[in-house]
């Protein structure tokens, strides 16, 4: 298959999927499930927490190797993992992507069931994410100057991608209240090449 | 025009080598030396941050002893003022090779340092240097060029001292022979100040603990000045990121009713005619069936692209489950509105 078929492809699937979201599906509002008041306790009972959520299986580390759509992983306590990428994982690198954007050195942290071979059927992979309570030092014109515990890190900002939140406010685009000296807690994609973090969304003032 | 330029650069060059020559750079580096051994010795010394910080230092760890951690650090500080007190008081015009020994004793505080500095960033790199107490920065590049200038600094007093020292033993001349500070200051107060004020902005600048005095007022004093990087203009406006799409629908009875299926992250998202679809993906297994069969599915909502949890808290959303391969819609009862048996009237 050409990129273009592969891209045309895509279009037309996400059309069709769009139909059937659009056109006829289930609106879920307040009100279709039932309310939520003290009358809904006698109420037909709800579906059950995720069957599969007791069968799942977290992975953490760095990856090693990457042979097809097998991820080796080495764990933080030195332990190895073996993750299965499948059609139906979600792959997060700073933002919805593809197995092609995983690299050898890359971090991982991934959910999924655990195979009778030993590998893990990853549902969802988040490489190199990081969650960090930081303070901001400094405002650049493309990043971040932030201190976490000891550490300097620069933060880069992808104007329009980098999102913000503001005393607990929805996530917006607009980075123009971000302060130097403001608590902010930092969740992002870190780069290993210069160890950097790509800013994804960052929350202040809570 | 050329021998202008010529004869400015050649009197500037004689005003350079004279005033090395006469001494402004020999005299002045102990002042300044005197100055950052003064200050970190004083801190070490006296300062209440001293048994705060001594656990945190990477010397704690070698000692394995805070309260020995605090008797070093205190005896340091103290070496360190005595030597400031040395550099102050014993110039080289003294012409003495005792006025040597400020500088010896400053160059060899530097110079263990920067041992103690290279073993602990190989044994406990996350650890504070403890060069100032109140000071939690990491050993970096910084500290050790501060400890090398000490190094440097101590040896070029000392040097000036041991030279001034055999001057005088050779010569009785005035001419030519090194001058104590105070008289450097009074002949030159341009050039002191300037050379002063550089090297401090220098050691400042190599001091870590010192950042917050200074970088961050500039920092805030740039963005006032030159404006906030960010505008909120550029980055798109009132658009509503994808981001709050996707934390407006894990807040709603929607995402509720779905979770048990979905097991994926976002796959995808994309608008279209007003509204932004996400995709998840995950695993139906059909209730009722004896060993029903898992099918693989794809979880998608749609959402309007212009609200988020700012705008509504109770959004409504759309929801198709269908089968991953044959687009067939599947778990429609467990989408469907609960029905709820009539409660038995009291009476």
């Amino acid at each position: 298959m050409t990129a273009h078929q592969g891209i045309s492809s895509a279009v037309g699937r996400r059309r069709f999927l769009t139909r059937t979201v659009v056109g006829g599906a289930t609106i879920v509002g307040a009100t279709a499930l039932g309310g939520i008041d003290a009358d809904a306790a006698f109420a037909a009972p709800q579906p059950s927490l995720d069957p599969a959520f007791a069968k799942s299986s977290f992975v953490e580390g760095r990856i090693t190797r990457i042979d097809g759509s097998v991820l080796q992983v080495l764990g933080s306590h030195g332990d190895r993992a073996c993750v299965q990428l499948t059609n139906a994982t979600s792959i997060w690198k700073g933002e919805p992507t593809t197995a092609a954007a995983i690299d050898t050195g890359d971090g991982l942290y991934a959910r999924g069931v655990p195979m009778p071979d030993g590998t893990v059927a990853a549902d969802a992979v988040w490489v190199n994410i990081v969650n960090m309570a930081t303070t901001i030092r400094g405002i650049g014109k493309n990043r971040l100057h932030l201190s976490h515990g000891h550490h300097e890190i620069v933060g880069n900002v992808f104007p329009g991608t980098t999102n913000a939140s503001y005393a607990g406010q929805a996530l917006t685009s607009d980075l123009s209240k971000l302060r130097i000296g403001q608590h902010a807690q930092v969740l992002g994609a870190w780069r290993p090449s210069d160890d950097s973090v790509d800013v994804v969304r960052i929350s202040v003032g809570h | 025009m050329e021998s202008l330029t010529s004869g400015l650069a050649s009197g500037l060059a004689s005003d350079l080598t004279s005033s090395l020559t006469t001494g402004l750079v020999p005299a002045l580096v102990p002042l300044v030396l005197a100055g950052l051994l003064g200050w970190t010795g004083a801190v070490k010394l006296f300062g209440r941050g001293t048994v705060r910080q001594a656990p945190k230092t990477a010397l704690a760890r070698m000692l394995r002893s805070s309260e020995r951690t605090v008797l070093v650090l205190r005896t340091v500080g103290a070496a360190e003022l005595v030597a400031a007190v040395g550099l102050l008081a014993l110039p080289a015009s003294v012409g003495s090779t005792a006025a040597a020994a400020p500088g010896v004793a400053a160059a060899a505080l530097g110079a263990g340092f920067l041992g103690y500095l290279a073993r602990a960033r190989a044994t406990a790199p996350e650890s504070s240097c403890g060069c100032s107490a109140g000071d939690d920065a990491p050993i970096t590049w910084r500290t050790f060029a501060r400890a090398a200038a000490v190094l440097a600094g101590g040896a070029v007093s000392a040097a000036c001292a041991l030279g001034a020292a055999w001057m005088a033993e050779g010569s009785t001349g005035a001419d030519g022979a090194a001058q104590p500070w105070w008289t450097v200051i009074q002949e030159q107060p341009f050039v002191s100040l300037g050379f002063l004020l550089l090297s401090s902005a220098v050691l400042v600048g190599l001091s870590a603990d010192l950042d917050r005095w200074w970088r961050l007022p500039l920092r805030r004093f740039r963005l006032r000045l030159f404006g906030h990087p960010f505008n909120s203009a550029a980055a798109g406006g009132s658009a509503v990121p994808v981001a709050a799409t996707v934390e407006l629908l894990e807040r709603s009875l929607a995402w509720q009713a779905a979770s048990p299926v979905v097991r994926s992250g976002l796959v995808d998202h994309w608008a279209e005619d007003g509204w932004r679809i996400l995709q998840f993906t995950g695993v139906y297994e059909e209730s009722g069936e004896e060993g029903g069969a898992a099918r693989p599915v794809a979880v998608l909502f749609a959402l309007d692209a212009t609200v988020s949890t700012d705008t509504t808290a109770e959004p409504a959303v759309r929801v198709a489950i269908v089968d991953a391969d044959t687009g067939e819609a599947v778990a429609a009862e467990l989408l469907s509105p609960a029905v709820r048996p009539a409660l038995p009237l009291a009476g």
